[in-house]
């Protein structure tokens, strides 16, 4: 665990309007960034954007982590979009995957007596009240009960009242942060929506955690806490203290390739064994929810969020990515049309547009499935991945909402795990846990 | 054989039913099977009673935070926000009767009567914490002004109280969330801040105000 102990926040803004007044400032503040920006360029015309995009990036990030609750979730979420995001933004965002100042011990032990009726010193033998790191909507503390290392997540009072309206406030940044259109954006924020609040419902949580925990048991290479039931609540969760190294700590001490790869496989397992075997997926793979134990093994420690995939969403996109589906066209406009990625009323000439560019968008994206086989760490890959992610962004035909929902999730959870594996730059069997598919659409 | 206990129960029982205090002592004592004497022997009035009940929280409060184990690792911020939780945690029990002692209380700046024990038990608690937390120098030592924190602090409980009656919030988060903001923020005010920078920079400047002249920027 890091040993970092941020200054303990000395408040948190959680009235709609201090909340407003934050998001406020940080609108003033990037206002002036840009104001910085144009005089500077003014006098040295050659300057790129990448200096405004740093300042611009800073001060999201300060306001957003003094939010912390939903608003840090949407930085999270943010940064795990590189493709959407320039370098700078990510750069910061990913800051808030690690720390964020925590809360006061009273309130933790206040938090105890109202939903066991106890102090945690009465429910542990040992309880740590300074918590160890913070998990976005909650913070993480050390604790010991019959000679087991537990951790305790603990949540934010007030986070999910909070959510809606902090989704609110967000939007008109990433609205321009994102460039997307309004109707896009709220398909995006309903659906993000929806996680969210299922995120803040830790008993949920815990029963999903033994429910999946179970479910990948006998999968290689990956090990779960055991869930306490008993020792939760609606806002609190006991699982065994998992003992690792964070991914970016893993990656300092240098890894040899083969331990890479063994990472990576029982990362891709992990993954794919879920979205073939269960239809629904862990949809938060930001490196923070991963450890690499001591015995060499992925540790995954949160099933906040999940996905599930329905059979309308599944076969139509899964079929896409490892058939020869793509070869018939006829077949690949039917799937687009059930994925909505190509609308009723297009124009043939749009057709054409959309096919071509949804084509090559997920022929890319399949690239790991086609083989058996694939290298994450060769940067061709991801430099295409981005670049087409880049050029689409600019094209006006991609302002207004194509394709379902699912895709905010799916896509999220597919790049965060092409984007984690490209970090441990790991070479990965991709055949283990195929996708089912069906060659045919109605 | 009447007792402070069995008093304090009977009169909660009747204000609560009845919303208004006894007509007298002599009704409330009649009602509840005593001699007037034997009520004069544990209040004075109806009000001493409430005082007392008031007193009780307070008293009560102190006692089950101390016996928490992390109470000596707390500092003095942490030790008032552990007695805000809790105070309020144990008012729960007697909400009904909280609402009602407190609503009737006319809307003056002066401390009313029945809140006077009770100011004088928080206000010795937080004299012991602020004495700990400006030896450890976690707060700021300031002329004056230090011996008005206590102030504050009742302030502060006066107005989270207020808040709380009129919290509908589920498990009344939203006054967890009025504490944890509201005590803070006290606290980061009795820290050392820029104001006392300022303060010590404007009497370096007033103290060596001829400077300009020794400097030869003066006339002549």
């Amino acid at each position: 665990m890091s040993d970092n102990t941020p200054k303990e926040q000395n408040s948190i803004p959680t009235s709609k309007v201090e909340r407003s007044a934050k998001f406020v400032k940080t609108g003033f503040k990037i206002g002036g960034n840009y104001i910085k920006h144009y005089s500077k360029k003014l006098f040295n015309p050659d300057m790129d954007k990448s200096e405004l995009n740093e300042d611009n990036a800073s001060d999201i990030y300060e306001s957003l982590s003094e939010l912390k609750g939903s608003a840090l979730k949407v930085a999270q979420m943010l940064s795990m979009d590189k493709n959407l995001l320039p370098q700078a933004y990510t750069d910061k965002f990913s800051q808030s995957q690690y720390n964020a100042p925590p809360l006061s011990g009273p309130l933790i032990v206040q938090t105890f007596r109202k939903y066991f009726g106890k102090t945690p010193d009465k429910i542990y033998d040992k309880f740590n009240v300074r918590s160890s790191n913070a998990a976005s909507i909650g913070q993480v503390h050390q604790a010991e009960l019959d000679g087991k290392k537990l951790a305790v997540k603990i949540q934010y009072p007030g986070v999910g009242d909070s959510i809606s309206s902090d989704l609110k406030l967000v939007k008109p940044f990433a609205f321009r942060m994102l460039g997307m259109s309004e109707k896009e954006l709220d398909i995006y924020m309903r659906e993000v929506e929806e996680r969210l609040l299922e995120e803040t419902d830790y008993e949920l949580e815990v029963r999903r955690s033994i429910e999946f925990s179970t479910a990948c048991a006998n999968l290689d290479n990956v090990v779960f806490p055991k869930y306490y039931p008993e020792l939760s609540s609606k806002r609190i969760i006991t699982m065994d203290w998992l003992e690792g190294k964070h991914l970016r700590e893993f990656l300092q001490t240098s890894p040899s390739q083969e331990l890479r790869n063994k990472i990576g496989q029982a990362l891709w397992d992990f993954y794919n064994f879920q979205q073939h075997e269960l239809r629904a997926v862990h949809a938060d793979p930001h490196p923070g929810n991963f450890m690499i134990t001591s015995d060499d093994k992925l540790g995954v420690i949160d099933f906040g969020c999940i996905k599930e995939m329905p059979e309308d969403f599944y076969y139509p996109f899964f079929s896409l990515t490892s058939t020869g589906l793509m070869d018939n066209k006829e077949e690949t406009i039917k799937a687009f049309r059930q994925l909505e990625m190509i609308h009723a009323k297009d124009t043939p000439a749009q057709i054409e547009f959309y096919y071509t560019a949804y084509r090559q968008m997920i022929g890319l994206f399949a690239k790991p499935y086609i083989t058996d086989h694939f290298d994450f760490g060769q940067t061709e890959f991801f430099d295409e991945l981005y670049g087409f992610g880049e050029k689409v962004s600019k094209m006006p035909e991609f302002k207004q909402a194509r394709g379902v929902k699912h895709f905010i999730y799916v896509n999220r959870t597919n790049f965060g795990l092409y984007n984690i594996l490209h970090e441990l730059k790991a070479e990965v069997k991709t055949d283990t846990y195929k996708p089912h598919v069906v060659e045919q659409f109605a | 054989m009447a007792t402070i206990e069995g008093i304090q129960k009977a009169y909660i029982d009747f204000v609560l039913t009845e919303g208004q205090q006894p007509k007298s002592v002599y009704i409330f004592a009649k009602k509840n099977k005593m001699t007037e004497e034997e009520f004069y022997k544990f209040f004075g009035s109806f009000d001493a009673i409430e005082q007392n009940l008031w007193t009780g929280f307070a008293i009560r409060t102190i006692a089950e935070i101390k016996t928490q184990d992390v109470w000596s690792q707390y500092s003095a911020r942490e030790k008032a926000l552990s007695f805000f939780y809790s105070f309020f945690e144990l008012l729960k029990g007697s909400r009904s009767f909280v609402v009602y002692s407190v609503k009737k209380q006319p809307k003056t700046f002066s401390t009313p009567q029945i809140f006077t024990g009770i100011k004088d038990v928080f206000e010795t608690f937080c004299n012991d914490l602020i004495v700990e937390g400006l030896e450890s120098n976690e707060l700021s030592e300031r002329k004056f002004f230090s011996n008005r924190y206590k102030d504050a602090l009742w302030v502060q409980l006066v107005f989270v109280l207020n808040f709380w009656i009129n919290d509908s919030s589920a498990g009344f988060e939203k006054t967890d969330e009025a504490i944890e903001k509201g005590i803070n923020v006290t606290f980061d005010l009795f820290q050392r801040s820029p104001i006392d920078n300022l303060f010590e920079y404007g009497k370096f400047l007033a103290k060596n105000g001829g400077l300009k002249e020794k400097m030869g920027f003066g006339s002549n």
